[in-house]
């Protein structure tokens, strides 16, 4: 009984390889990646993950380390900032819109029109760097005076930090047309970018730990220099680039869920690893998180190791997405587009469940200031703690698969709410009830972490997944995904979103949060800061179980869509071969 | 029974399906053809209604950002002076400083007004006060972190002042109070109660307002620093008459040493918090030693005469019963700790993070003596991490204790 036990076993195990080393190079019949392609997945996309998250820790944002112990920026500062630059951020996403929907390729004319745009914008940008537009304006005004009055903001910063979103919007909007219509045929739609900016965003990150801007001692003019900054620092990016690559690795369902369960899974242990090691690697400097040497060193040379092996293996990724060739793809005009998106019922479900959620915005976050003002974590300790937590999610992953097979959509994302609303419901009471005792509060703190990570990986998954079907459902619909026009429903929702994120940041400031975050190591006062708004964010997890009520997209209808694409697919391609047109980037699944 | 009717209905309920589908669909449908259960596509071909739906859309984006706008200016805009009424008058509740005030008088109402035609932001306000209203308290965080304003001014009214009321203001140089104000004093524009049992704020620039009081220009750091700079701005007596040291008195200064009373009861929350140089020193912790002394009648807060101190030992005095959280956290520099045997409360981390690493060698305070045998000190109450910690094979430890230590001389 043993040995046929035993044998099965082995027999199972040597069937496993016998697979892998059959469809190493050629994947099996009605899969489309080789074996070889899940290593490369593996190498390719933890080195891109960990060195996308290696720069989470620089940002131009009040949580940052960097802002927090060198730059102490006023909290609300950042608020009056996003406020400044919200009018233009309405305008620029028109034409980034048209640009990325069009992967790059507008008419002549259009091109050429938005690039005057643009230029225009970085010209006036660098002039408001250059000049003080304040001073054009009556000093004992009402408008100078008021903008004298924000927190932690000059007239002269305002016109700056306004400038500064100019340059920082015609610079980016030009590269991208350049680069996109450069690369984007030959390294495909998500990883072209990784190529133009992976050099100047490492000189980037060299620099924001080098320059010395934290030492200017008047805030608002700090505020704006340090606003130029990081805009600059943004211009060019290193998101988990190769991670989206996988999302359209298959046409296949089954596969892309494989690929993303196991190899991408798996790759994740680069980051594992690296969140044991850099905050052990922290502990050991003098002044720890607040010490600078960790901007001008620890993270700088991190990120570059790890943006070197990405772009080493960037290039064994493929995507498959069946499209028709580029040249044969529909044009998307705006109009088009803007109401493409809006036909789109479960990106409007997506948009209602944002809304909700932005009932936490402005919130501190809960984690450092649980492990770094509670409990005062470092070095290792740290680490295991935030690795522990972090694991938790590991191996619910694995059978992602069986849980995506077993509940629909709809169960999960119900059940992720309503786990988030009593996970925060209990922390918030351990702290009120019992934070002075630090071994109770945080016993029962880490361990709904814990449980709360646990359960966040399958409705991620299944997020990731439906995500990537909606987009296939956009394609359907309107012939593109329109990945970008969906950001029209951000200008619903932004207006009220960006007032609702005012909120908390004016009722932390009541309780003495501002650009001290040492603020936190007085109990009453850090009690009221974390428990107040975590309550706030209860209510909304609550509230986000309702809109996924609605949600009716099944695999079957995914299944029948994607066969609508591959028949696109197959016909346009034949049509652009009969008519001897060339037709480049195309994929016929 | 019941439970495999249930099982069958999850299975039924289960979303997924795995079957292939095959479509048949004719050439010329391929942008037409409708999936049952979804919307039809809408590729390249005019929408009904274009017009009015163009013009309906772009009303609707219009009138929310207008009025997200309208609203997020409002909520962002500060009133100067913030007031909210009590019992026996006003509580100033928020200052947001214009970012040109740098004197600041708390005691009647005040409000600004700007002077037309004077384009100097830096001189074309007034502070206009109301003398029918009288500010009676100041709330905590009523200043939060400003940069600028460098002398408080408390009236003669004001009854109460929170603990926490001038938050790390780093400009801050001295608070001055009214002499005929019953509830509080000053001395040399450090901020105490009236009858001097209490210091509340020693401000956070007041070594500046000593360089200039003593003729000194130049800011000098640890490594630059001289005997009568050291003596001058950077040391402080505490006078006799002082039982507590208040929440935050004496956080984010630049001392380097400090001499504590022996009628010393209590040093509150945060009471001697991360001192440290200025400047671009600002990480550097400046606080080397903490005496105490044991003659009475000292109201001298400068070092000029040592033997008017009478007998003056080492660290915490004699007689201090309660130390609160945090109380000495970030004093690296910091190398001797004696606590005496009259202590009976010790708060979390009231030691944080005043003993580091350097080169394989411990440093700061890297033992603390107490006074007490093992059995007695059991018996105060001592919180969570209460002993600073250090590096030790990849985890933390806690310093040592040395029980019924003999104090340093």
């Amino acid at each position: 009984m043993d040995e046929n036990k035993t044998g099965g076993a082995v027999g199972k195990v040597k069937d496993f390889f016998t697979e892998i080393k059959t469809h190493w190079n050629t994947p099996a019949e009605g899969k489309y990646v080789p074996y070889k392609e899940y290593k490369d997945v593996v190498v390719a996309v933890g080195s891109n993950y960990a060195g996308s998250k290696v720069l989470e820790y620089i940002g131009f944002w009040s949580a940052c380390y960097l802002i927090m112990h060198h730059y102490k920026l006023p909290y609300l500062t950042f608020s009056v900032i996003g406020i400044l630059n919200m009018p233009l951020g309405y305008i620029s996403a028109l034409m980034w819109w048209v640009v990325c929907d069009n992967l790059g390729f507008l008419p002549k004319k259009t091109e050429r029109k938005f690039y005057g745009v643009y230029v225009g914008m970085m010209l006036f940008g660098i002039s408001t760097i250059l000049f003080d537009y304040s001073l054009l304006f009556n000093q004992s005004g009402t408008f100078i005076t008021y903008l004298n009055g924000l927190e932690g903001m000059s007239a002269t910063a305002c016109f700056k930090t306004f400038g500064t979103h100019f340059l920082y919007t015609g610079w980016v909007g030009a590269r991208n047309i350049f680069w996109r219509k450069k690369l984007l045929p030959k390294y495909g739609r998500y990883k072209y970018s990784l190529y133009c900016d992976v050099v100047p965003k490492c000189i980037m990150v060299v620099l924001i730990g080098w320059l010395p801007v934290y030492n200017i001692p008047d805030v608002a003019t700090r505020v704006w220099v340090a606003n130029l900054l990081f805009a600059t620092y943004n211009v060019f990016g290193f998101a988990n680039n190769l991670e989206t690559c996988t999302k359209s690795i298959s046409p296949n369902l089954q596969e892309r869920i494989y690929v993303r369960s196991y190899p991408v899974k798996i790759s994740h242990i680069f980051h594992s690893i690296l969140v044991i090691i850099l905050p052990a690697v922290v502990g050991s400097l003098r002044h720890e998180w607040a010490d600078i040497n960790l901007y001008r060193y620890v993270i700088p040379i991190t990120f570059i190791i790890f943006a070197t092996l990405t772009m080493l293996f960037a290039g064994r990724i493929k995507e498959r997405i069946p499209q028709p060739p580029i040249e044969q793809k529909p044009q998307i005009k705006f109009w088009d587009g803007m109401f493409g998106v809006l036909r789109n019922k479960y990106l409007l479900i997506n948009t209602i469940v944002g809304l909700i959620d932005s009932l936490g915005n402005g919130m501190l976050p809960l984690v450092t200031i649980l492990y770094l003002y509670t409990f005062r974590l470092s070095g290792l300790p740290y680490s295991l703690i935030v690795a522990l937590v972090s694991f938790a999610g590991t191996p619910p992953d694995f059978f992602a698969p069986y849980f995506l097979k077993r509940f629909s959509y709809k169960q999960i994302m119900i059940f992720y709410q309503l786990s988030r609303a009593i996970g925060n419901a209990i922390i918030a009471a351990a702290m009120w009830f019992c934070g002075d005792n630090l071994m109770v509060c945080g016993t029962i703190c880490v361990a709904v972490l814990f449980f709360m990570e646990m359960t966040k990986t399958i409705p991620t998954t299944a997020g990731h997944d439906m995500n990537v079907r909606i987009g296939d459902y956009q394609m359907y619909l309107s012939g593109e995904r329109l990945e970008s026009f969906a950001g029209i429903f951000g200008w619903f929702t932004g207006p009220i979103t960006s007032f609702v994120g005012l909120l908390i940041p004016i009722f932390l400031l009541k309780y003495g949060f501002n650009s001290n975050w040492e603020v936190l190591f007085i109990d009453a006062s850090r009690r009221n800061i974390i428990v107040i708004p975590i309550i706030v964010d209860v209510i909304g997890f609550a509230l986000m179980t309702i809109p996924y009520l609605f949600w009716d997209y099944d695999s079957k209808k995914q299944n029948m869509v994607m066969e609508v694409l591959k028949r696109r697919a197959q016909v346009t391609e034949k049509q652009a071969q009969q008519a001897g047109t060339s037709a480049s980037g195309g994929y016929l699944g | 029974m019941s439970f495999l009717k249930k099982k069958d209905k999850m299975k039924t309920s289960a979303k997924t399906t795995d079957e292939a589908i095959r479509l048949d669909i004719p050439e010329e449908e391929i942008w037409t053809y409708q999936v049952e259960g979804l919307a039809a596509p809408h590729i390249n071909k005019p929408f009904k209604n274009f017009k009015a739906k163009k013009i309906l859309l772009t009303l609707v984006i219009l009138v929310a950002v207008s009025l997200s706008m309208y609203f997020s200016i409002r909520t962002v805009q500060n009133e100067t002076f913030e007031y909210e009424k009590n019992d026996t008058g006003y509580t100033l509740t928020k200052f947001s400083n214009t970012g040109f005030i740098r004197e600041l008088d708390i005691d009647y109402a005040s409000s600004i007004s700007y002077d037309e035609g004077n384009s100097d932001p830096e001189t074309n306000f007034n502070v206009d006060k109301d003398n029918s209203i009288k500010v009676t308290s100041v709330g905590p965080y009523a200043l939060n972190c400003d940069g600028t304003v460098k002398v408080i001014n408390i009236g003669a009214d004001v009854e109460y002042i929170d603990s926490k009321a001038f938050y790390s203001c780093w400009s801050l140089e001295r608070i001055e109070v009214d002499e005929n104000n019953p509830y509080y004093c000053d001395i040399d524009g450090v901020l105490y109660n009236k009858d001097k049992t209490v210091v509340m704020n020693y401000p956070c620039n007041h070594d500046q307002y000593l360089r200039e009081k003593h003729g000194i220009s130049e800011e000098l750091n640890r490594v630059t620093s001289t005997e009568e700079y050291r003596q001058k701005i950077q040391t402080y007596v505490v006078p006799s008459t002082v039982e507590t040291i208040g929440e935050l008195a004496f956080a984010y200064v630049n001392l380097r040493e400090i001499y504590l009373p022996e009628g010393l009861r209590r040093v509150e929350t945060l009471g001697f918090f991360k001192l440290h140089e200025p400047g671009e020193w600002s990480n550097t912790p400046s606080l080397d030693n903490i005496y105490s002394y044991k003659a009475d009648g000292v109201d001298n807060t400068a070092l000029t005469d040592k033997e008017a101190l009478g007998e003056i030992y080492l660290s915490l005095p004699e007689g201090l019963e309660y130390i609160a959280s945090d109380a000495f956290s970030y004093n690296q520099v910091l190398s001797y700790l004696y606590i005496p045997e009259s202590v009976n409360y010790i708060g979390h981390h009231a030691f944080w993070d005043t003993v580091y690493k350097e080169g394989g060698e411990l440093k700061g305070v890297t033992e603390i003596n107490v006074a007490a045998d093992e059995e007695s000190f059991r018996k105060a109450e001592l919180g969570d991490q209460w002993r600073p910690q250090y590096d030790y094979m990849l985890f933390k430890k806690s310093v040592g204790i040395v029980y019924s230590a003999e104090r340093a001389k």
